[in-house]
């Protein structure tokens, strides 16, 4: 149950500085951001960036070596089931009143489609039984931080971009890309990406497509493979640097997408572009969980960090890579105008901006796909999901992921 | 879960012979006080099933030679002893085994010495996906004929661990959540229907003894409290069938959390109470209200149990799968 005593004593002089250690990915685990929390909080900082996939497993397995678990909603299930954190008190959240609707009660304004699947608000609290649902309550699983709205890239020299053409999941499948397609592998993200690419094309049809059935999984495995038997897929990849690389090089005309990528497409910059597909975005939501050996001092500190995320400045780099943070006034507050005018507001950049790195990323006069974060997120097709049958889904995905990349399953 | 005798007559000289040998190394002093019964390794020592241990262990208990504990099951000597339960492999302490004895615990159907051993290993490998048996792999690695290997696998077959696939061979899972779901529907409908026919015929002293337990406080174990629901109130209702079909519907599920458990999955606290409630309300006679709780009490486990099946994803196939089980 939580840890909600604070430490009564102030630090004792002349003591080993102290160290939090944060579990995390790629995603928010850059270096200025770890100089800087440490010498805002006055601790030493350690980062450990795995990949998606062993991050989740040292997350739910060796507890004992992280302090806070930096991942998203839909590794919740495995981890927390694990029992390997441990609940949040969200009154010692400061921020807690700031945070946006699509965390804490599901969707972006009252009318917005919640999407299907691991919506974090359906994993948010803690209830009963020490069950997650969406029930409001003191405590919670996570807490909500970087979020986005992921689709995919398309070569706008094989699906012409000229005039008003209807963008579609189902592009990320077409043959006109044969050949030259890629995917994410990890099982929870490229599964809804396929599915929905295959449902869109008219292939397949999904009672709930954040839930499939043993039969639904079956028959996108076997379209799927069918697909990789016909030469579709050029690769998959794991990471942000091996998508970049897939389109720097030209081997791609059609390929899932994390939004850091798209600042480093080189020359191709100008031939891939972000689709808006009209079926929605495929969403996912990060966040930070306390691991359940914290208490006293230590939990302190973590509770301390997990603040100091939501205190703007952190916002304000995550959104160089493209991702919203779940406070949105600090965030403003902390960002230079231009910046917040074309990360969240949608307008066309005035000026150059950078990326996290100081690299220009978004030229003068471009515009983000997609609109604003309102329009985005109020167009949410699916959640990234740890669905009920993913067990078997992910075993599934594991072997059509490895033929395509030429080994032996 | 338990292996059915192959006839009423074997499994009483089993579970006699199997006593009589326990009986033999208490007196003697080769099973020192405090040593931690578990059937499994007694089972695997005596080349016997689960079910004439259970048995053997039972009367020992009603001779005050063993009695229960906190864990899971029996300390040698009297109750009331206060020993510290001493765990070790019982294959070291090299017990007394007459010739006699020897020989009829061998004489029993070749099938049956490795049965339980193969049930085991098929059981656990379903929540990793489908696996192939070849009959072949399978003689070789038990060291059996084939004639044996079949009629092990043809009690696997009628207890529903495997099947058949269009090209004739043996196949084996997997576990998925449709699965778990549709075991635990039917046991929602089949456990509680049983307690309430059970009525009259539950151990009710048991219970109140477990009760009283946990109501001290004692950090019984889980798989404890699961065994006396099902062998002292469910099990004894007077209807084989029922009881026949409630096992082999468990068969899965309980072989599926053993595998979890042995994954490092931590013990769930929640449920622990859950099964306070249950006994509470047994104990009372109250039994319609037994019988309902029972029914929400397995709807909770269900989601739970759905949720720890999808923590399986992020482990690789475990190098403990038998080398006879090729993944599909």
């Amino acid at each position: 149950m939580p840890q909600t005593v604070r430490s009564e004593l102030a630090a004792p002089p002349h003591i080993e500085r102290r160290t939090l250690r944060i579990l995390g990915t790629e995603i928010t685990l850059l270096e200025q951001v770890r100089a800087r929390a440490q010498a805002d909080l006055g601790f030493n900082i350690e980062f450990e960036v795995l990949d998606f996939l062993s991050c989740q497993r040292r997350a739910a397995l060796e507890p004992e070596t992280y302090d806070i678990y930096d991942q998203c909603f839909h590794n919740l299930d495995i981890v927390w089931f694990w029992g390997s954190l441990q609940p949040i008190d969200t009154q010692r959240i400061t921020e807690w009143d700031r945070l946006t609707g699509l965390t804490r009660e599901g969707g972006i304004n009252k009318y917005a489609w919640r999407g299907h699947g691991d919506a974090p608000v359906r994993k948010l609290y803690v209830q009963p039984g020490e069950f997650l649902g969406p029930e409001p309550s003191r405590h919670i699983s996570m807490l909500p931080t970087v979020h986005n709205l992921d689709s995919f890239a398309y070569d706008t020299r094989v699906f012409s971009k000229s005039g008003r053409r209807r963008e579609s999941w189902a592009w990320l499948l077409d043959p006109r890309a044969k050949g030259r397609i890629a995917l994410v592998d990890e099982p929870a993200i490229g599964i809804f990406d396929v599915a929905l690419a295959a449902e869109a094309a008219g292939h397949l049809q999904f009672a709930d497509i954040g839930n499939m059935t043993v039969a639904e999984v079956d028959a996108l495995m076997a379209f799927l493979n069918d697909l990789r038997q016909q030469g579709f897929f050029r690769a998959v990849w794991r990471n942000a640097e091996e998508a970049s690389r897939l389109i720097r090089d030209d081997q791609v005309s059609a390929q899932s997408m994390w939004s850091p990528v798209y600042g480093d497409l080189g020359d191709m910059a100008d031939v891939m572009a972000e689709a808006v597909p009209v079926e929605g975005y495929r969403a996912w939501h990060g966040g930070m969980s306390l691991s359940r050996h914290l208490a006293g001092p230590r939990l302190d500190m973590g509770y301390d960090y997990m603040n100091w995320w939501l205190s703007g400045w952190p916002g304000g780099v995550m959104a160089r890579q493209g991702y919203y943070m779940s406070v949105l006034e600090r965030v403003q507050e902390a960002m230079p105008p231009a910046e917040w005018a074309y990360w969240y507001e949608g307008a066309a950049a005035t000026v150059d901006l950078p990326g996290p790195g100081g690299n220009i990323v978004v030229r003068a006069g471009a515009s983000r796909a997609g609109g604003s974060y309102w329009q985005r997120a109020s167009h949410i097709a699916v959640w990234n999901t740890a669905m009920d049958e993913h067990n078997y889904a992910a075993r599934a995905w594991d072997r059509f992921a490895m033929r395509v990349r030429g080994e032996t399953p | 879960m338990m292996n059915p005798p192959a006839s009423p007559l074997a499994i009483q000289k089993r579970y006699e012979l199997i006593t009589r040998v326990l009986r033999l190394n208490i007196l003697s002093g080769k099973l020192p006080k405090g040593f931690v019964l578990l059937e499994g390794p007694i089972a695997e020592l005596m080349q016997s099933s689960r079910a004439p241990v259970q048995t053997a262990l039972k009367i020992l208990e009603d001779e005050n030679l063993v009695h229960r504990f906190s864990g899971r099951g029996f300390l040698v000597g009297p109750a009331g002893l206060d020993a510290e339960p001493l765990r070790r492999d019982i294959r070291e302490l090299d017990l007394q085994i007459s010739v006699e004895i020897d020989e009829a615990l061998q004489s029993r159907g070749t099938w049956e010495l490795v049965y339980d051993r193969v049930e085991e290993q098929v059981a656990s490998c379903l929540i990793f996906g489908e696996f192939r048996i070849v009959e072949t792999e399978l003689g070789d690695y038990l060291g059996v004929s084939r004639t044996v290997v079949r009629d092990v696998l043809s009690r696997l077959h009628e207890r529903g661990l495997i099947r058949k696939n269009q090209s004739s061979h043996w196949i084996a899972g997997p576990l998925t959540a449709q699965s778990v779901r549709e075991k635990f529907a039917v046991r929602a409908i089949l456990e509680p229907a049983a307690l309430r026919l059970a009525f009259a015929h539950i151990d009710y002293a048991e219970v109140e003894r477990v009760r009283a337990r946990l109501a001290q406080g004692e950090d019984l174990e889980w798989e404890m409290l699961e065994d006396t629901l099902m062998e002292h109130c469910i099990a004894k209702v007077p209807n084989g069938e029922l009881v026949q079909l409630i096992r082999n519907n468990q068969l899965l599920l309980s072989a599926a959390s053993r595998a979890l458990n042995r994954l490092g999955l931590p013990r769930d606290r929640v449920a622990h109470g859950e099964y306070h409630t249950l006994f509470d309300l047994l104990a009372r006679h109250l039994v319609d209200s037994a019988a309902e709780y029972l029914e929400s009490h397995l709807r909770v486990m269900c989601d739970k149990n759905l949720a720890r099946l999808k923590i399986v994803a992020v482990i690789s196939q475990s190098s403990a799968i038998a080398t006879y089980l090729t993944p599909k």
